[in-house]
Formats: C-alpha cells, sequence, structure tokens
C-alpha cells in the first residue's frame, strides 16, 4: 500500500472518530442525541456571485436520534460510517455498490401488539448513497477522501507525468488508449507538465479521434473526457489540473441545453451534489463550443432584438447584449441543413431551466412547440446562464429549435475540428466564460 | 231460545287465564319452559333484592317423567318468604291487587305464578310444591296445591310445618309442566346470562337436566337503593283506577280520598280540583255517578301545578352495579355507566341508566353497537327492531363522532325503570317510543359515549407515543453497535455497546414519555432476533 494512501486512511479514520467522539459524549451527558450537517436541499443551495459556483447555504440541519422522523435516518448514517470505518482499517477500497450491500440488513422485533416485524436497514442503493452523501457533509470531506471507489469514467491523455500509488504514468505514452482517471483523484501526484491548455471533450468518441489524429501532441493540450454527464473524479482532477497546472480549461460539449448544463456542472457545480463544489467546480473553465452561433451567426439574434420589446425584455434578463461582438458561422447553409437535429420538447423545457421563460417567450415563433412546454412555477433560470452570451445562445436555440452534436463538427472533417474549429476559437478568444 | 240468541255464562279469572295462555306467554312447549323460569326467577328477585336482601337464586330443571318431556323446576330463593296464611291464595287463586300504592318492581300483580301453576295442572296434572318461611318465624312451612279452575279457589292437597334447625328464610318453589327444553335450552341460558349481567350482587345458579351447572358469583356486595312504596301521582290516574279507588276505600270524602290516596295533592289543591269538577268537597266518594267520576278525573288531570312524581318508588341500579355487572360479563378494557336523574312521563316516574362496554370480551356491533334493553331489571330479548332504544341507538348517535368505527367491540346497556315502564304491544318485549323518555335514553346514551371518546382518544394519543417509542427503540442496537466499532476495541467493544443501549434507552424513555420497560423489551427483542 502507497504511502499517500496510507496517510489518507489515517486522515479519514481520525475524522469519522472525531464526529463519533462528539456523539458518545452528548449520550454519556445523557442527551439526546445529534447530527448537526448543513442541509443538504434544493432551498438551502445558493449561487455564489464571488466564487462562480453552487454552495451550501447557511442552514443547518439537526438530525436527533429522539426525533421519531428522523432515527431511522440517524441509525443508518451511524451504521454507514461504522462500515466505511471498517474497510478504512481493513485497507479496502469499496464501492458504493459494495457499501449499500455491506449494511444492508434486517432488524427484526417484536412490536409493542406482539407482532415479529422485519425491517431492512435500506432498502435501495438510492438510500445508502443519500447517506453517504448525508455523511460527507456532516464530516464535511468527500467520499473519495474516504476511499470509496466509483466506476472509472473519465480519461485522459497528454504530456503529463503523473504518480499514481507507487507508480509513475507518462500519459502521453498511452498508445491508442488512454488513462482513466481514478475515483481518488487526490491521491494522484502530478510530476511534470508540458501544456498549454486543457481540453475537456464530452463525447468519448470525439476524445478519441482526437486522440489518434495527434491533436494534444500538436496543440500542447492535455484531453479529457468526461463521456457524457461528468462524474465526480473527473471533475476533481480537472480542478486540479487547472488549480495546480494553473493552465486554462476549455470544454467542448454538443450544442444543445445539455451540452450546456455540463458545462455548468463543470464550472459551477450541480445541485445536487452542491456540497462538493467547492472541490469540484472549475470556476475559470470556459465554454468554446460548440455555440449556436457557430451554426447560425448571429444574424437570427440581431433580427429579434431589433424590436423593442424585445430587447427590452432581453436587456433585463442580461444587460449588454446590445455590445455583443458579431459572430459569423463556421456552417454554411447547406451544412446546417445536413447537420442539425430538431429539438424536442424535453430540450426545450431543459433550456427554460437554464435561463428561464422570459428568453423563451421573446424568441420562440413556433407556437405549437411553446404550448407543449410544461410550465412550473418560479423557474427564472440559473444565475450563471444570464449572461449576455448565454442568451444570445439560448435565444438562436429557441428560435430555431435546433441542435447540433460536437460529431457533426467532426464529419464536416476531423481536420477542420482539430486544425481549424478549436485552435482558432481559443486564439481568438471565442469563448464563453 | 232462538238460534240467534248467544249463551252467556260468568267465567272466573282462572278459567279465562286457562283459556288464553299465550297472552301469558305459555303458546307452545318452547315458551312454556322459558317462561316459567322467568316468573318464577322474578318473584325470586322480587323477594330479595326488593327488601334489601342480597339475592342468593337457584334454579333446578330435573327431567320427570322416563317416557314423556315433564321437567319439574325448582327455583329457591333466600328471600323474606310468604306469610303462611297468604300462600293458599298467593299460588292458587288468581287475584287482582287491591293495593293502590306504587313500587317498582318486576312481577305484575302475581298473576305470573298462577299461570304457572294452571300451566302445569293443565299439562301433567302436578300439583305445585311450595315450602317458605319468613325471617321472624320459627317453623318452615309446606303446601302442595292445586287450582280449582271454575270457582277459582285454591285446593290444598297437603300442607304441614316443621321447625328451623338453621336460620333459613326464603322460598322455594316447584312445578312439573310438559314443555320442550331441548328447544327451550339456549333462550333460558341467554335470560339467566342476560339477567346475571344487572345482577353482579346475587349469587345465580343454574342446574340442567344434563347437570350443567351454570353459575354467576356475587361480585359485589352494593345493593340496589330498594323501592319505597308510595301513593300514586294524579297525573297517571285514569277512570278505572278512579272508580275501583271510591269502590275499595272507604273515605267519608272526596277531599280526603285526594289528600290520602295521591302524592302531591294537600288541602287547597284538593278543594281547587273538586272545585273545578263542580263537586262538593264533601260528598261521599261512592256516591257519585258514572259522569260526577268522569269530571273528576278530568279535574284531576288538567290541574298543572303538581310537583314531579316522587322517584322514591323507584330502584335504579347504580352507575357501581351497572359497571360490576358488565365487568364480569364481558372483562371489557373501557366501562362506564350512567344513572340519570329521575324524571316523569304522564305521571309515571321513570329513571334511565346507560352502561357502556368496550373492548375485552365484549361483543362485536357490526352496524351499531350491541344492544342489552332492561325495564325493572328484568331482561328484553325479543322484539329488538321495533324497540325505541335501539332506534336511538342507531339513528340518533352518531359514533363516528365518539370514535367508534364500527364494526366494533362494543356494547350499550340501557336500563328503564318505573313504576309503569311504557311497553309497546302485549308481549312486554320493547319500549315504546314516548317522547321524554326516548330524551333521557338518548342524554344517556351521549353522556357514556362522551366517556368512551375521553377513553379512546387518550388511548389513541398513548398508542401515538408508543408506536413512536417503538419506532426509535428498535435501532437502538444497530446506533450502539455502529458506535462501539468505531469507538471501542476488541476488549472494550461489549462494555460500551451495553453502555450506549443503557443510556439511549432511558433518553429515548424521557423523550417520547412512554415507560422505560417498553423501551427495553423492545431492544431486547432486537437483541433477541439478532442473536446478540
Amino acid at each position: 500500500m502507497s504511502k499517500i494512501d496510507l496517510e489518507a486512511r489515517s486522515r479519514a479514520l481520525d475524522i469519522v472518530e472525531y464526529s463519533m467522539k462528539e456523539l458518545i459524549e452528548q449520550i454519556e451527558r445523557g442527551e439526546k442525541p445529534t447530527l448537526i450537517m448543513p442541509k443538504r436541499t434544493l432551498s438551502n443551495t445558493i449561487y455564489d456571485l464571488k466564487h462562480k459556483m453552487l454552495l451550501l447555504g447557511p442552514e443547518l440541519q439537526k438530525r436527533s436520534f429522539t426525533d421519531v422522523n428522523e432515527a431511522k435516518k440517524f441509525m443508518q448514517t451511524l451504521l454507514m460510517a461504522s462500515i466505511i470505518y471498517e474497510a478504512l482499517r481493513n485497507n479496502e477500497y469499496p464501492t458504493i455498490r459494495d457499501l449499500y450491500y455491506r449494511g444492508k440488513h434486517s432488524i427484526v422485533y417484536r412490536s409493542i401488539d406482539g407482532k415479529r416485524v422485519s425491517e431492512n436497514t435500506w432498502d435501495e442503493q438510492r438510500e445508502s448513497d443519500s447517506v453517504i452523501r448525508d455523511l460527507e457533509v456532516l464530516l464535511s470531506v468527500l467520499r473519495e477522501d474516504l476511499l470509496i471507489l466509483s466506476k472509472e469514467k473519465g480519461k485522459v491523455v497528454g504530456n503529463l507525468v503523473i504518480r499514481s500509488g507507487d507508480d509513475t504514468i507518462d500519459l502521453s505514452k498511452m498508445g491508442h488508449g488512454a488513462y482513466s482517471i481514478e475515483p481518488t483523484p487526490d491521491l494522484i501526484e502530478f510530476i511534470d507538465v508540458d501544456a498549454e491548455y486543457i481540453l475537456v471533450v464530452e463525447k468519448d468518441a470525439v476524445f478519441q479521434q482526437l486522440h489518434r489524429y495527434g491533436f494534444w501532441r500538436k496543440y500542447k493540450a492535455i484531453l479529457v473526457t468526461s463521456a457524457g454527464q461528468p462524474d465526480r473524479a473527473t471533475r476533481r482532477f480537472v480542478r486540479r489540473l487547472s488549480d495546480e497546472l494553473k493552465l486554462p480549461v476549455y470544454i467542448l460539449a454538443d450544442s444543445d441545453p445539455y451540452g450546456f448544463y455540463i458545462y455548468s456542472v463543470f464550472k459551477a457545480g450541480s445541485i445536487t451534489l452542491s456540497y462538493e463544489s467547492e472541490r469540484l467546480a472549475t470556476p475559470s473553465a470556459k465554454f468554446i463550443g460548440v455555440m449556436m452561433t457557430d451554426i447560425f451567426g448571429d444574424s437570427v439574434f440581431k433580427k429579434i432584438i431589433r424590436e423593442r420589446e424585445a430587447r427590452k425584455t432581453l436587456e433585463e434578463v442580461a444587460t449588454g447584449i446590445e455590445d455583443l461582438k458579431p459572430k459569423a458561422p463556421y456552417l454554411s447553409e447547406s451544412e446546417r441543413s445536413n447537420f442539425i437535429i430538431r429539438a424536442k420538447t424535453k430540450d426545450l423545457e431543459r433550456a427554460v431551466e437554464l435561463v428561464g421563460y422570459k428568453v423563451a417567450d421573446v424568441c420562440m415563433e413556433d407556437k405549437d412547440a411553446k404550448s407543449k412546454i410544461k410550465r412550473k412555477e418560479g423557474l427564472t433560470g440559473y444565475p450563471w446562464f444570464a449572461t449576455p452570451h448565454w442568451v444570445r445562445e439560448l435565444c438562436i436555440f429557441f428560435n430555431t429549435l435546433s441542435k447540433l452534436e460536437i460529431e457533426a463538427m467532426a464529419s464536416k472533417g476531423l481536420k477542420f475540428l482539430a486544425d481549424k474549429y478549436i485552435p482558432e476559437k481559443i486564439s481568438s478568444g471565442d469563448w464563453i466564460d | 231460545m232462538s238460534q240467534y240468541d248467544e249463551v252467556y255464562r260468568a267465567v272466573s279469572p282462572a278459567e279465562f287465564f286457562y283459556k288464553y295462555r299465550e297472552i301469558a306467554g305459555f303458546a307452545n312447549p318452547v315458551r312454556a319452559v322459558y317462561q316459567t323460569i322467568r316468573e318464577l326467577v322474578e318473584n325470586a328477585l322480587d323477594a330479595t333484592d326488593v327488601h334489601g336482601i342480597p339475592p342468593d337464586v337457584k334454579v333446578t330443571i330435573k327431567k320427570a317423567d322416563e317416557t314423556q318431556e315433564f321437567y319439574q323446576i325448582t327455583v329457591e330463593d333466600n328471600g323474606i318468604g310468604i306469610p303462611p296464611n297468604i300462600v293458599p291464595n298467593a299460588f292458587g287463586k288468581v287475584l287482582f291487587s287491591s293495593k293502590y300504592v306504587m313500587r317498582q318492581s318486576r312481577g305484575m300483580y302475581g298473576l305470573g305464578v298462577k299461570m304457572v301453576v294452571l300451566y302445569a295442572q293443565m299439562t301433567t296434572g302436578r300439583p305445585v310444591e311450595v315450602i317458605t318461611s319468613k325471617p321472624n318465624l320459627k317453623r318452615i312451612y309446606y303446601f302442595k296445591l292445586r287450582i280449582d279452575v271454575n270457582r277459582n279457589e285454591p285446593v290444598i292437597l297437603e300442607a304441614g310445618s316443621w321447625r328451623k334447625t338453621r336460620d333459613w328464610h326464603g322460598t322455594i318453589v316447584s312445578v312439573t309442566i310438559e314443555g320442550d327444553w331441548n328447544r327451550a335450552k339456549s333462550r333460558v341460558l341467554e335470560y339467566i346470562n342476560r339477567t346475571a349481567i344487572v345482577l353482579p350482587y346475587a349469587n345465580i345458579a343454574l342446574l340442567t337436566p344434563e347437570n350443567e351447572i351454570i353459575y354467576y358469583p356475587r361480585v359485589v356486595n352494593t345493593m340496589p337503593r330498594p323501592p319505597v312504596e308510595t301513593k300514586p301521582h294524579p297525573q297517571g290516574l285514569d277512570l278505572e283506577f278512579l272508580s275501583s279507588l271510591v269502590k275499595n276505600t272507604g273515605f267519608d270524602t272526596l277531599e280526603k280520598l285526594l289528600i290520602d290516596s295521591f302524592q302531591g295533592i294537600g288541602e287547597a289543591t284538593a278543594r281547587q280540583i273538586v272545585q273545578k269538577a263542580g263537586l262538593d268537597p264533601d260528598r261521599k266518594p261512592d256516591s257519585l255517578t258514572n259522569e260526577e267520576l268522569l269530571a273528576l278525573v278530568n279535574a284531576i288531570k288538567s290541574y298543572d301545578k303538581y310537583k314531579p312524581p316522587s322517584p322514591k318508588s323507584l330502584s335504579p341500579l347504580g352507575e357501581e352495579i351497572i359497571i360490576a355487572g358488565l365487568k364480569r360479563a364481558f372483562e371489557p378494557e373501557f366501562v362506564t355507566a350512567v344513572s340519570r336523574r329521575p324524571s316523569a312521563y304522564s305521571g309515571h316516574p321513570f329513571i334511565v341508566e346507560v352502561g357502556l362496554a368496550y373492548g375485552g370480551k365484549t361483543p362485536i356491533g357490526e352496524d351499531k353497537p350491541v344492544v342489552l334493553r332492561y325495564a325493572n331489571k328484568i331482561p328484553l330479548l325479543y322484539d329488538e327492531a321495533t324497540d325505541m332504544i335501539v332506534e336511538v341507538v342507531k339513528d340518533e348517535i352518531s359514533w363516528d363522532n365518539y370514535m367508534v368505527s364500527l364494526p366494533a367491540p362494543i356494547l350499550v346497556l340501557v336500563h328503564v325503570c318505573s313504576t309503569k315502564v311504557p311497553f309497546k304491544g302485549v308481549g312486554k318485549e320493547s319500549i315504546a317510543d314516548i317522547p321524554e323518555l326516548r330524551r333521557e335514553v338518548k342524554l344517556g346514551i351521549m353522556e357514556a359515549a362522551r366517556g368512551l371518546k375521553q377513553y379512546l382518544s387518550k388511548k389513541i394519543r398513548e398508542e401515538e407515543a408508543k408506536k413512536r417509542a417503538e419506532n426509535i427503540a428498535k435501532y437502538i442496537p444497530e446506533v450502539a453497535r455502529s458506535l462501539s466499532i468505531i469507538l471501542a476495541d476488541e476488549d472494550s467493544f461489549n462494555a460500551l455497546r451495553s453502555e450506549v443501549i443503557r443510556k439511549l434507552t432511558t433518553v429515548v424513555a424521557k423523550k417520547t414519555g412512554v415507560s422505560l420497560d417498553l423501551i427495553q423489551g423492545i431492544v431486547k427483542s432486537v437483541e433477541a432476533e439478532a442473536g446478540v
């Protein structure tokens, strides 16, 4: 076992013991044992404008064992703590699935009316996963710090030498393959680097094409993929690259509300895991594409804001929309018609979630599609999308009802993507921050 | 005589009843057994509790013939006995009472026992045997009697007496009738059972021909207050009663007759009434014509300033006795009783009493609580559907409002006692719908039901608290184990675990307000199941 691993274990054991000691002291004093932790709810999730990320708010949750509504959760939290503790002691690396099985057993008792009742400590993994998240906020650690593993998803290649466990790995010598980002990215040590930026590609297929093309070598990039929705390890890894290597991070995702959202998860964090943002989010990450304006240019948008009312409304969402730099499309009219896909109602609803109804109302012309959107109370969009750039992007989306996958850019020619689109966007600063 | 002429002949009361025995409840061999036992038991009870003696009543039924369905029915009581000179008439002559006082009792005019004697005579030909003694007498008297039906006179077949060797008083009556015991049995048992429910102060034993002993032992020493004989209330008067009064009492003047025969009439009132009837207060009562009598009745009844009738003539069971009776019968988890204040209808005083049992061995009421009806301590077993009490229980009380969700183990006992219970029809098995009575019944049931509601809501609160405690306590062992894994080593594991369990048990008991035992019980059951 590597030294770094042993140190991590010892730290984690201390944290668990410390927290449980507090509890046993309450019990010894004859008090009701109470766990106090930040409230992990939507209402207590706030967007920190200064740090540009989603964080847990100041609300605390008290979980008392003697509160009948909390007793089971209390028991589950302690049960999970004990399983994790044992795993740390025994030098194991459980996955969240392992923890689910290890803790799942029946509590059998005689109820007051004499019936024999059997109840599971937890039934579905959803429950035990939620308990793990509670423990993370209670102990203010990430589960990776407790040496809990999850499936490896993210990959990386580039001119970067790292140490993982007792091995030194050169990420430029991975052949056609790539280094899988380990679930405990904090145990990775960066040894040597020769790169100018980090490019995160949402799609694994595009990552592989760029890798085989030799993109990272040619442009001195560290190439990362999250293979879809980024997992925690990939986000933490990207964050460490950004923080420790001081390199800019560019995100390349699909040109649709899902792609935009994936970017925002990298940048600001997610609502369900907002307690991790401080360690997982990379606020400096930039969206280089694919942008709606890369497909359509800005003529559609200009036409819309020529109207006074529309301009005024959009100006209320984000001031400065008239000062945006003009933008020419990368695609010709015929390419456009070949590559774009028509947006579905679900895409529209996702987009509304990002920027709110106002933008949709002003920019959408298709009344039929508009009527299909389910209206939910209080959807005003996320603050980090209330910028002139994003308003323009989403306005074009609402107006054209079109989306585009990165693969389409690659099919225009890998050369176009690797040698023109990406380098040109980076060098000209054509990104959204 | 022409063919259109009818032959008219006077019949003696004995002959009348002999011919019309259905009216008295002897319509068939099943009813006959039941009715015989009822008449004798009720007489036995009237001889005891009405006089403040805690009843010891023993009923013995024996097969009396090898081939025929003859049964000897013997009822023994420890009552006040019957004066020996009265015995022949009491059992052998059908009489109308000549008393003009009122008192709550079970039997009316002592008619029933004579019907029993007549019925025995008619079916088996065997005489009635009576053994009796009063408390102050030194001898015990013995009679064997039959009734001369045509002459309505007792015929003494045997009589004798012997010195008391122990301090016994009471009456033993034995008759042999033809009857269908097998089919009457369940009805008789139900009657005895229902009678015993309101007589927890009595020892009641029944010995069947199959040699089964059914015994209801005394469980309380409290006795109902004995009824006091009172004069009738003027509002309950009718022409028949007044005529009989005038004929059979020797008052000199109308004024005296009124003052002495009724409660609540003094000199001034008597004068006012007589004047209103247009009569002379000094008239000799037996000189009144029928028209004058009618005028007097109307004057008496239309006077509206009487005090309500005296309830002293009533003998309610009292709450304690009702509760004791219901407890003995049903071992309910909740029981309450309400004895309403005396009230009156048409000059007859009455008291309504309500008992309510819930849970335990209380029978299940399906669409309404089970209703046990009593009139002057006698159970009413039949004609439930037409009874006003049942109507009130079913239609006028929203049991939901009292937290009773039917079907439920709930029973309502209603006892109506009165010098004149208003029965519906000749069967005397259901109570008539008299507004004053209905109101009292409803108020009584509502009061009892409020008690139940209080109990049930408290119970629900307690159950909820227990359930809450249970839902916490079941996790104590798991919490203790988890904490000990983290904070103890192999040697200290068990000690820490036990200590945490002990402390948590105390904290949970304190916070939920539930007993320590209950929580310990749950914790132990978890450990037992887990094999700790």
